[in-house]
C-alpha cells in the first residue's frame, strides 16, 4: 500500500524529458476513475472476474483500497499543495489547487471560499473560479528532481535539493499518525474466537 | 481551534483503523464524541476564563483514564469493563482513548491555536510548528522542538501564551473573557483549509462505504462480539 503512494511521484522523473510532468502524469484524477470503471466492470459487471480467477477475493479488495488509498492520500492531498495537480490531463490540461474554507457565521451565515463564483468586471459574464493556477507550459511544482523551473537552473553552479519531510505542524501530525496507526494495530490482540468472551 | 468537524474526521479515520472486528455503528459513534469532548471546554470557558483548549485539553485527563483502563483491563483479575461488555467494550474504550488523545486534542496542538498541555498544573499553551526536511546544501533541518525556547512554556515546544494571554476563540465564546453576549459577531469554522477538506471527505467517504458494506454482508459477526446487551 506504501508503495501504491508513492508511485506517482515517479512523474517528477519524466520532468527533464516532458515540460510539466510533475503533477500532471501520476497525478491526474482521469486514471483512477478509469481505473475504478475497469474494476467494477471486472468484478460486477461481467460473469466472471479476471481479478478474482487470477488470484483471489483478496486481490479484488487490496484493489479498490488501492485505488482509494491513491485518491484520497496522494492525488487529493496533492490538490491542496502549493500549486495543485493537473486533475484533467491528459483531457484538459489546466492545474487545479483545492484553497479556501467553509465556516458558519452570524455576520455571513454559511460561506465557503474553495469554489468562486461571480461575475467577471470587464465582460460581465459568470465566471466559476475553482482554484485553476495555470497549465503544463506555465506552471512547475518544484521537486528534488527539478528543484526549480528548468529554466532558472540553466547556469546555477550548486543546486539545493530539498527533500521535504514536514513543512507544518499539520503535516508532522499526519506523519505521526500514521506511524501511530502502524504502532497501535501491532499490540492490538485478536478477537476472541468464541464471541462474547 | 481547530474545527471541531475535522476533529470528528479523523475520529472516525482512526475507528476505521482500529476497532477491528469491533468496528459497527455504535462504536464508531462512540469513538467520534470522544473526539469531540476536548472541544466542550469550550463551553467551560464562559465560567472558567481561558478555559478553551485548555480544560480538556491537557495530559492528564487522558493519563488518569488510560492508567485507570490499563489497570481495570490488565492487572486486575476480573475486569468489570469485560464483564459487562465484553471483548468488544475493551477494544472500543482504547479506541476511544486513542482517539480523544490523537484525534480530539492532536489537531490543536499542532494547529494554530495550541493546546495547554499541562494545565492546570503547569499554564502554558504549546504548538507544535516548524518544518523537517533533508537538503544537499544545509543537510537535515528541523525546527519542530527547540529546547530555550521563548515564552511561558516549560517543553521544548513553541508556546504563544498562557490562558491570561492567548484566547482561543470558538463559536461558543468568541470574545475574550466569561460571560456570554447576544449580540457577538461568531464564526463556526466546518473546513479551514485545502487539505482539511480532503480529511473531511476522505473520512465521509470511508464511513459511507464500510457501512454499506456492513449491511450487504449482513451485519452478522460484528454484533456477536457484544455482550450484555439484552
Amino acid at each position: 500500500m506504501l508503495l501504491v503512494v508513492v508511485l506517482p511521484e515517479v512523474d517528477t522523473l519524466l520532468g527533464p524529458v516532458m515540460p510539466g510532468a510533475h503533477r500532471t502524469v501520476g497525478h491526474t484524477f482521469v486514471l483512477p476513475v478509469a481505473a475504478g470503471i475497469l474494476l467494477y466492470y471486472d468484478t460486477r459487471v461481467r460473469g466472471s472476474s479476471v481479478l478474482r480467477e487470477r488470484f483471489e477475493d483478496r486481490a479484488v479488495r487490496v484493489a479498490w483500497v488501492a485505488l482509494f488509498v491513491h485518491l484520497f492520500a496522494h492525488v487529493f492531498m496533492d490538490w491542496a499543495h502549493l500549486d495543485g495537480v493537473n486533475a484533467l490531463w491528459p483531457i484538459h490540461d489546466r492545474f487545479f489547487r483545492l484553497e479556501g474554507e467553509i465556516l458558519l457565521s452570524t455576520a455571513d451565515g454559511f460561506a465557503q471560499t474553495f469554489v468562486d463564483v461571480g461575475l467577471d468586471p470587464e465582460t460581465g459574464e459568470r465566471r466559476i473560479d475553482a482554484g485553476g493556477t495555470g497549465t503544463t507550459e506555465t506552471v512547475h511544482v518544484n521537486n528534488p528532481i527539478e528543484p526549480d523551473s528548468p529554466e532558472n537552473l540553466v547556469g546555477r553552479e550548486e543546486i539545493d535539493r530539498r527533500f521535504p519531510i514536514a513543512n507544518r505542524g499539520w503535516r508532522l501530525y499526519l506523519v505521526l499518525v500514521g506511524a501511530f496507526v502502524v504502532v497501535a494495530r501491532r499490540f492490538q490482540g485478536d478477537p476472541p474466537a468464541e464471541p462474547g468472551k | 481551534m481547530a474545527p471541531t468537524l475535522v476533529n470528528a474526521a479523523f475520529g472516525a479515520l482512526l475507528a476505521a483503523a482500529l476497532l477491528g472486528a469491533a468496528f459497527d455503528r455504535r462504536s464508531v459513534a462512540i469513538v467520534v464524541v470522544a473526539t469531540v469532548l476536548p472541544d466542550l471546554d469550550a463551553v467551560a470557558s464562559l465560567f472558567l476564563a481561558g478555559a478553551t483548549n485548555a480544560l480538556f485539553h491537557n495530559v492528564w485527563l487522558p493519563l488518569v483514564v488510560g492508567s485507570f483502563l490499563y489497570w481495570d483491563t490488565a492487572l486486575r483479575g476480573e475486569s468489570r469493563l469485560r464483564q459487562r461488555h465484553g471483548w468488544y467494550g475493551v477494544r472500543v474504550a482504547w479506541v476511544a482513548l486513542a482517539a480523544f488523545v490523537v484525534a480530539g486534542v492532536g489537531p490543536d496542538l499542532f494547529g494554530a491555536a495550541g493546546a495547554n498541555l499541562l494545565y492546570p498544573v503547569h499554564d502554558a499553551y504549546y504548538l507544535v510548528n516548524g518544518r523537517l526536511l533533508y537538503s544537499t546544501t544545509d543537510g537535515t533541518i528541523q525546527t519542530f522542538v527547540e529546547w530555550g525556547a521563548e515564552g511561558p512554556g516549560i517543553l521544548p515546544l513553541e508556546s504563544p501564551g498562557t490562558t491570561g494571554t492567548h484566547f482561543v476563540p470558538s463559536w461558543v465564546n468568541p470574545d475574550p473573557g466569561t460571560g456570554t453576549s447576544l449580540d457577538a459577531e461568531r464564526e463556526l469554522g466546518l473546513v479551514g483549509s485545502g487539505w482539511q477538506a480532503i480529511v473531511v471527505a476522505a473520512a465521509a467517504s470511508l464511513l459511507a462505504i464500510r457501512f454499506l458494506e456492513e449491511r450487504r454482508t449482513g451485519a452478522e459477526s460484528n454484533s456477536t462480539f457484544r455482550q450484555g446487551e439484552e
